[in-house]
C-alpha cells in the first residue's frame, strides 16, 4: 500500500494529538505536585509492533525510555502474543526496562476488531514508592531493595478486567497512598483516553492505512537522521567526563564515549566507562540510551520528530556491570547524576566530530535537595526542590545563565509561595558571579540560592554533583565554576558540605547556601571582544578581579 | 431626535477599522483607512473625519470613542523600551532574568532569548525585608536607598520599577521608596508592584511591574498626541481605551496602568463573539480567527469568553486578568514545503504580508495556504479585497506544481488540496485541545468564523472536528471594531492574602474586600460612571493546601459573609471535580487571592434586522476543487441573499473582504442579524 504525503502528515497530526490528549488528561486528573507542577511524566504512541511513532515528551530523559522499556517487555517478559484487547501491562523495574522505581510505566494495546493497531504508553513519576527515604530517594542506598517497591512487567488489567489486588499491593507500599493512588488512577484513565482516540483514528482512516502511515512516519525520521549523520565526517571520536562520586566513596566516576561514524550510521561505545557504583547514581542501559540520544539530538540540532526511526541508524554499546549498564541489584534512584554526564560526554564526542558546531558542557546535574520538617504537633512536611545552572557557551553565543538545559527541563517554585507553604525564609536567589567559564564565548552563570530554616526540628538531604569536576570548556574555553554547598549555623559558624548529604539535622536560624555550577566557555578567552568584556563587567556577570 | 453616534476604532498593522453606531437606531456602519504607523492618531482622526462625511454625522454628535490600540503591544514586540531601573529586595536582583527557567525548545544548544526588560546593570538591591506574615524583618535602609536612587538619577534614568518580596501583604517599603524616588527624581515614571499587581509570585509580579513602568512614557506620549489632535478637531467626547480584560478604561487610568492595554488585541473579537452569541441564542461557541499569520481559538461558554488570571507577551508574564486565547502559527500565509524525506509540511514559517503569498507577485516563491486556495479556484483572483488587489492565480498554481506536486509525485490539484487539508488538520487539533483541556466536547459547540481567511476554511475545520454548525458573521475582517462598541468599563483589582476558606478567612478578608470596593469605586468614579451603573463581581483564587496552582471561583455576590464563603467552597469543590476529575470535600481550601471586578455598564444598542441589497444573489459560476473533485458551483453575492433564504453546498459566497467556501452536504441560511448559519447534514 502506498500513501500520499498528505495522508501521512494528517495521520501524524492525529497521532501527536492522541499523545498530547493523554498528556493533558494526566495533567488534568493527577493529584500530586510532582506531576502537576514539575510535569514529571510523558506519553507516547507506538505502532502495533511496539515501535514508537509519536511522543509528547516533556523532558528528554523520558525520550525513548518508554520505547526501550516496551521493547524489553516484548522481547524478554511478555511476548506480543500474550497481549489482548483490554490489557494493561505495568512495570517500574529498572532491570526490566525501567529507569528508577518511582517511574511507573503502563502500556495498553489498542484493537480495532481483531487487529492490534497501536499501543498507548504513559510514564508517570510517582511521589513515593517506599524504600529508605521519603520520595524513594535514599542517597545511601547500596541495593535496589532499599529503594522501594518493585513491579516486574505484569498484567494490571486483562481483557478489560482490572486487577485491583496489584493496586492494593502497590499502594500499601507507599508513604503517600492517597496522592499516589490518585495519580495511579489518572494514569490508567489517561491510557483509556489515548486508546479511544487511536481507535477513532483507525476507524476513520482504516487499520491498514494507519499501519502504513506509522511506518512512513518512522521512515521519514530515519531518513532525516541518516542525512544528518551522513553530513558528519567519517571517523572515530572520543571524549570523557567525570561524576564527582557516588556519595558512598570519594572516587570520581569516569564516563567514556567512543563515537564511530560510518556513512549514515553511528556507533556509540561507552564500554570504557567506570564499573557500577556502590551508591545510587547508576544507569540501566535504557537510561543510558535515552541520554545518548539526547546528546546526539542536541548536537545535531535539526528538529527531527522523535520516534523509533531516529534511533535506527545509531548503535549503542556498553559493558554490563558498568555505571552506564548497571546490573541488578545496583541502586539507581539518583541515576540522573550519571545520566546528565552521559549527555555531557556524548556532546563532547560530537563536538570532536562537528568542530565549531557544538556547545561546551552545561551544568550537568539535577541539583536536588529536600528538607524534612517535624512540627511541634508531630506532623511532618517535606520541602523538595530541584535547581539548574549555567549553559555551556556555543561557538556563536554565550551560555544562558540559570536556565534548564540538557537531560531535564524543570521549573523553579516562586520564593514567596515556598515561604507561604514551608517554614523557610530566603536570603538570596541570584546568579553566582564569575561562575561562567571564560572563553571567546562565556559560559552561563550558575545560581546562588540561600534560605534560613525557621523550624526547631528539621533535616537536610542533598544529591548534588560538579563540586570537584566542573563543566568542561571547548576549543580553549575554560571550565565553568564548580557547585558548592554550605551551612551557616545560627551561632555564625560555617560548615562546607559535601555534594551528597543525607538527613543532616538543621534548626531555626541555620542558613543553607547552594551554588550551582556555571557552564563551560568556548574558545580562547583572549579572543573575547572588548565589547562583550565590558558588558560583562557593567552587568557584574564577571567582576573586576577575574576579568 | 437623538443624533448621537458611538465610534469604535481598531488600529491594525495595515488598516485602521472604524465602526460607527447610530445610538438611536442601532444601525452600524464600517469604514477603513490606512494606518499611519509613525503616529496612529493621525490615521485615527483622518478616518473619523472621512466617516463623518461618508455617513453624515457631526463630530460634535459623537458620544464616545472606543479605542483599541496596539501602541503598548508594539512597543514590547519591537523592544522600543526607555532606559529603566528596577529596585528589588537585596539578594533578589536577578529574579527578573532567572524567571521560571523552563525552556520551550527541548533540544536546543543555545538558550532561547528571555525578554529581560531591565539589564542587570540597572537592577539594584535595597536592604529591607518583609516576611511572609507581612511583618518588617529588616527595616528599609533609607540612607542606602537614597544613595541608590542618586546613582539612578546620575545614570539619567527616570523610569523606575519597584518590586519587593511580600509587598502585596505589606506595601510600606514600596510606598516609602516611591516617595523617596519622587523627592529625588521629580517627574519620574514610577511603578510599584503592590499597586500594579499585588499578588504572590515574585517573578510574575516583577515582570508585570517592569512592563508597566516601561510603557508609562510610551503610552503617555501617545495619549498626549491623541489629546492634542482631538482638541484641534473639536472632538469633545470621552475616549475609552480597550484593555486586555475585554473591558475599557479611561486615558487617565491607562497612563498609570498602561500594562493593562498590552494584550488587548483579542478583546474586540471576544466582545463580538459574546454579542453574537446572545443575538443568535448560541451560548456555546468556539470563535476561530484566521488571518495571514495566525489562528486564534477562544471559547464562549454560556455566553461569556473565558478569562484567565495571567497572560504573557513574548515570554514575559503579565499577571492581570485577560481573555483566554490559544494561538497557533497557521494562517493564509503559512508556507508549504516538501523535504528530502518526502514529507509535506505546512507552516510554521509564514510568508507574512511581505513578501506574502506567491500570488501577490512581491517576491514570494514558496506556495502558501492562500496560493493553494487560489490554485483550487476557491478564491477569485479578480475579487480579492473586493477587487482592490488583483492576484496572479497562475503563479500560485505553478508554485504548487513546481515546489510541492512534482518533488512528491502528486497531481497539482491533490498537492494544493493537500496543503489546505494539512493546515485544516492543524487547526482542528488546536480547537480539540483547547476544549479538551477544559473538559469540554467539540460536539457541543458551534464554530464562529472570524478573520480574512476564516470563510475559506472554517466549514472544513468543522468537518475535521466533528462539529456540524458554523456561523459566518458579516464583515468578519472588521468584527473586532464592531465588538468594541459593546464593551463596558471594567476595572480589575486584586490582593493576595493566604487564608483558609472558612469563617476565620471571611473575617480576615472582609476589610480587604472593603478596601478593594473602595478602590474599584474610586476608579469608576474617575471614569465618570454614576453610582447606579456600578456593578461589582467578587472572585477568589483558591487551592487545596499545598497545591501549586489556583482555580478562579466566582462568589454569588460582592458580599463576604459565612454563607458566601460556604457557597464559594461548594463551587470550588465542584469546579475542581469538573476540571481535574477529583476533589477532596473534607478539606478546607485555601484562598490565595481575592479579586474584584468593578464594572461600569455602558448602554447597549438594540439589535438591528439585516436588510439585503436588491438584485440577484447568484452572480456567476466557478470551477472549484472540493471533496476530491472539480465542481461547477454557484457564486453568491452575500449582501443580496435574503433573510431565511437557503444556499446548498458546494457553493461559494463572496463579500468584499472574505470568501466563504460551503462544502458539499452543507446548507446555509441567513439569520435575521445577517449572520450566515451553515449546517452539515449528518448521518
Amino acid at each position: 500500500m502506498t500513501l500520499d504525503p498528505i495522508q501521512i502528515e494528517i495521520i501524524r497530526n492525529a497521532l501527536v494529538a492522541a499523545a498530547e490528549e493523554m498528556s493533558i488528561t494526566v495533567w488534568r486528573t493527577s493529584r500530586s505536585s510532582i506531576v502537576r507542577e514539575n510535569l514529571d511524566y510523558s506519553t507516547a504512541v507506538f505502532d502495533a509492533d511496539g515501535q514508537s511513532t509519536a511522543q509528547s515528551a516533556r523532558m528528554p530523559v523520558h525520550l525513548n525510555s518508554m520505547a526501550s522499556c516496551l521493547e524489553d517487555i516484548l522481547a524478554h517478559h511478555i511476548p506480543v502474543e500474550d497481549w489482548q484487547d483490554g490489557d494493561i501491562i505495568i512495570t517500574n523495574d529498572p532491570y526490566s526496562g525501567g529507569q528508577h522505581l518511582p517511574d511507573v510505566m503502563t502500556f495498553m494495546p489498542v484493537y480495532l476488531g481483531e487487529e492490534r493497531i497501536a499501543i498507548a504508553g504513559i510514564l508517570v513519576h510517582h511521589l513515593d514508592v517506599g524504600g529508605g527515604a521519603p520520595g524513594s530517594f535514599d542517597p545511601n542506598a547500596t541495593e535496589i531493595f532499599q529503594e522501594g517497591f518493585r513491579i516486574p512487567p505484569l498484567h494490571l488489567q486483562r481483557g478489560g478486567v482490572f486487577n485491583k489486588e496489584v493496586e492494593m499491593l502497590f499502594l500499601r507500599n507507599t508513604r503517600e497512598p492517597e496522592k499516589v493512588g490518585g495519580d495511579f488512577l489518572s494514569q490508567i484513565a489517561s491510557l483509556e483516553i489515548g486508546a479511544a482516540n487511536l481507535r477513532r483514528v483507525a476507524k476513520r482512516y482504516g487499520a491498514a492505512t494507519l499501519r502504513e502511515a506509522s511506518k512512513q512516519i518512522q521512515a521519514q525520521s530515519e531518513g532525516a537522521m541518516r542525512a544528518a549523520i551522513a553530513s558528519i565526517p567519517d571517523g572515530r571520536y572520543e571524549f570523557e567526563d567525570f561524576v564527582d562520586n557516588d556519595g558512598i566513596t570519594e572516587t570520581p566516576i569516569r564516563i567514556h564515549v567512543t563515537l564511530v561514524v560510518t556513512g549514515d550510521t553511528m556507533e556509540v561505545d561507552l564500554g570504557e566507562s567506570a564499573e557500577q557504583a556502590a551508591g545510587p547514581v547508576n544507569c540501566t542501559r535504557n537510561m543510558t540510551n535515552s541520554a545518548v540520544f539526547c546528546g546526539i539530538m542536541m548536537a545535531i540540532d535539526d528538529h527531527i520528530p522523535a520516534n523509533a526511526g531516529c534511533y535506527r541508524p545509531i548503535t549503542i554499546k556498553s559493558t554490563p556491570g558498568t555505571v552506564v549498564d548497571a546490573q541488578s541489584p545496583a541502586p539507581v534512584a539518583n541515576r540522573m547524576a550519571v545520566g546528565h554526564r552521559v549527555v555531557n560526554t556524548t556532546m563532547g564526542a560530537m563536538a570532536q566530530a562537528l568542530p565549531g558546531r557544538v556547545a561546551a558542557a552545561y551544568y550537568g546535574v539535577s541539583f536536588v535537595y529536600a528538607i524534612g520538617f517535624e512540627h511541634d504537633d508531630g506532623s511532618r512536611q517535606v520541602y523538595f526542590d530541584i535547581e539548574c545552572g549555567g549553559w555551556g557557551a556555543h561557538p556563536t553565543a554565550d551560555g544562558a545563565s540559570g536556565f534548564s538545559c540538557g537531560f531535564h527541563n524543570i521549573s523553579n517554585g516562586p520564593v514567596e509561595m515556598i515561604e507561604i507553604d514551608y517554614p523557610v525564609t530566603f536570603t538570596e536567589y541570584a546568579f553566582a558571579n564569575n561562575t561562567g567559564g571564560r572563553g571567546r564565548k562565556r559560559g552561563g552563570l550558575g545560581l546562588s540560592r540561600a534560605f534560613r530554616i525557621d523550624s526547631p526540628k528539621a533535616t537536610f538531604t542533598a544529591n548534588l554533583d560538579r563540586f570537584s569536576n566542573p563543566p568542561y570548556g571547548l576549543d580553549g574555553g575554560e571550565r565553568g565554576g564548580p557547585a558548592s554547598l554550605s551551612i551557616t549555623r545560627a551561632d555564625g559558624s560555617v560548615e562546607e558540605l559535601k555534594a551528597k548529604v543525607r538527613s543532616l539535622p538543621v534548626k531555626s536560624g541555620d542558613i543553607v547556601r547552594l551554588q550551582t555550577a556555571g557552564g563551560g566557555g568556548y574558545g580562547n578567552p583572549s579572543e573575547r571582544t572588548t565589547e562583550d568584556r565590558e558588558a560583562d563587567l557593567l552587568d557584574g556577570y564577571v567582576t573586576e578581579a577575574r576579568s | 431626535m437623538n443624533n448621537s453616534v458611538r465610534i469604535a476604532v481598531d488600529i491594525g498593522g495595515t488598516f485602521t477599522d472604524i465602526q460607527i453606531l447610530v445610538e438611536d437606531t442601532g444601525q452600524s456602519f464600517a469604514h477603513k483607512t490606512p494606518t499611519t504607523p509613525e503616529d496612529p492618531s493621525v490615521g485615527l482622526l483622518k478616518g473619523i473625519r472621512e466617516a463623518s462625511e461618508l455617513f453624515s454625522f457631526d463630530i460634535a454628535d459623537v458620544s464616545a470613542l472606543m479605542h483599541g490600540t496596539t501602541i503598548a503591544t508594539n512597543a514590547v514586540l519591537q523592544r522600543r523600551f526607555p532606559k529603566a531601573a528596577l529596585l528589588t529586595t537585596k539578594g533578589f536582583e536577578d529574579v527578573l532574568e532567572i524567571g521560571r527557567h523552563v525552556r520551550k525548545e527541548v533540544y536546543s544548544q543555545i538558550g532561547e532569548e528571555r525578554l529581560v526588560m531591565v539589564p542587570r546593570r540597572y537592577r539594584f538591591g535595597v536592604t529591607e525585608r518583609i516576611n511572609v506574615a507581612g511583618e518588617v524583618e529588616t527595616a528599609l535602609d533609607e540612607q542606602a536607598a537614597r544613595e541608590t536612587i542618586e546613582q539612578i538619577r546620575n545614570e539619567d534614568i527616570s523610569v523606575i520599577a519597584v518590586c519587593l518580596l511580600h509587598s502585596f501583604t505589606n506595601p510600606a517599603h514600596e510606598n516609602r521608596l516611591e516617595e523617596l524616588i519622587n523627592e529625588q527624581i521629580p517627574n519620574a515614571y514610577v511603578s510599584i508592584s503592590s499597586r500594579t499587581s499585588p499578588q504572590a509570585r515574585e517573578f510574575e509580579r516583577t515582570s508585570t511591574t517592569c512592563l508597566n513602568a516601561l510603557l508609562m512614557p510610551v503610552v503617555r506620549d501617545y495619549l498626549d498626541r491623541l489629546d492634542a489632535r482631538m482638541n484641534e478637531a473639536g472632538f469633545r467626547a470621552p475616549v475609552f481605551l480597550v484593555q486586555s480584560n475585554g473591558g475599557v478604561t479611561t486615558p487617565d487610568i491607562a497612563r498609570e496602568q498602561p500594562v493593562r492595554l498590552v494584550l488587548s488585541g483579542p478583546s474586540g473579537g471576544a466582545k463580538a463573539a459574546e454579542t453574537l452569541s446572545r443575538q443568535l441564542d448560541e451560548p456555546n461557541l468556539v470563535a476561530v480567527d484566521m488571518g495571514g499569520t495566525s489562528f486564534d481559538v477562544s471559547v464562549v461558554e454560556n455566553g461569556a469568553t473565558r478569562l484567565r488570571s495571567e497572560g504573557e507577551i513574548d515570554g514575559a508574564p503579565v499577571r492581570l486578568p485577560m481573555l483566554e486565547i490559544r494561538t497557533i502559527g497557521s494562517g493564509g500565509g503559512s508556507m508549504a514545503s516538501a523535504d528530502s524525506t518526502g514529507r509535506l509540511t505546512v507552516g510554521p514559517q509564514s510568508a507574512g504580508a511581505v513578501p506574502g503569498p506567491v500570488a501577490y507577485l512581491r517576491g514570494g516563491t514558496e506556495p502558501t495556504v492562500t496560493d493553494a486556495n487560489l490554485a483550487l479556484g476557491r478564491i477569485d483572483p479578480e475579487y480579492f479585497l473586493g477587487g482592490a488587489m488583483p492576484l496572479d492565480a497562475d503563479a500560485s498554481a505553478r508554485a504548487v506544481a513546481d515546489r510541492i506536486a512534482s518533488p512528491l509525485g502528486l497531481t497539482p490539484e491533490s498537492a494544493a488540496d493537500g496543503i489546505v487539508r494539512i493546515a485544516i488538520s492543524d487547526m482542528a487539533e488546536a480547537i480539540r485541545l483547547s476544549l479538551f483541556e477544559k473538559g469540554l466536547d467539540p460536539a457541543d459547540f458551534a464554530l464562529i468564523s472570524f478573520g480574512g481567511a476564516g470563510g475559506l476554511h472554517t466549514a472544513l475545520v468543522a468537518e475535521e472536528l466533528g462539529a456540524s454548525r458554523v456561523l459566518f458573521p458579516r464583515s468578519s475582517g472588521t468584527l473586532s471594531a464592531w465588538g468594541m462598541l459593546f464593551a463596558d468599563i471594567v476595572q480589575d483589582v486584586v490582593r493576595s492574602r493566604l487564608t483558609p476558606a472558612n469563617h476565620e478567612g471571611a473575617s480576615t478578608l472582609k476589610p480587604l474586600l472593603a478596601d478593594l470596593i473602595a478602590q474599584g469605586a474610586g476608579l469608576l468614579e474617575r471614569s465618570g460612571v454614576d453610582a447606579a451603573s456600578r456593578h461589582y463581581e467578587l472572585a477568589f483564587d483558591m487551592r487545596y493546601p499545598g497545591q501549586g496552582y489556583e482555580l478562579g471561583v466566582e462568589a454569588p455576590d460582592a458580599d463576604l459573609d459565612d454563607s458566601t464563603m460556604t457557597r464559594v467552597v461548594e463551587r470550588f469543590h465542584q469546579q475542581h471535580k469538573v476540571l481535574f476529575a477529583h476533589n477532596e470535600v473534607d478539606v478546607t481550601p485555601d484562598i490565595i487571592s481575592i479579586r474584584l471586578r468593578a464594572i461600569g455598564r455602558l448602554e447597549k444598542p438594540d439589535d438591528v434586522v439585516f436588510k439585503p441589497e436588491p438584485g440577484e444573489a447568484t452572480k456567476s459560476n466557478r470551477r472549484i476543487y472540493i471533496g476530491a473533485g472539480w465542481h461547477d458551483v454557484a457564486v453568491h453575492e452575500r449582501d443580496r441573499i435574503g433573510v431565511g433564504d437557503i444556499v446548498n453546498g458546494p457553493a461559494i459566497i463572496e463579500e468584499s473582504h472574505s470568501t466563504i467556501v460551503l462544502p458539499p452536504n452543507w446548507t446555509a441560511r441567513v439569520h435575521p442579524t445577517g449572520v450566515i448559519a451553515a449546517d452539515r447534514e449528518t448521518g
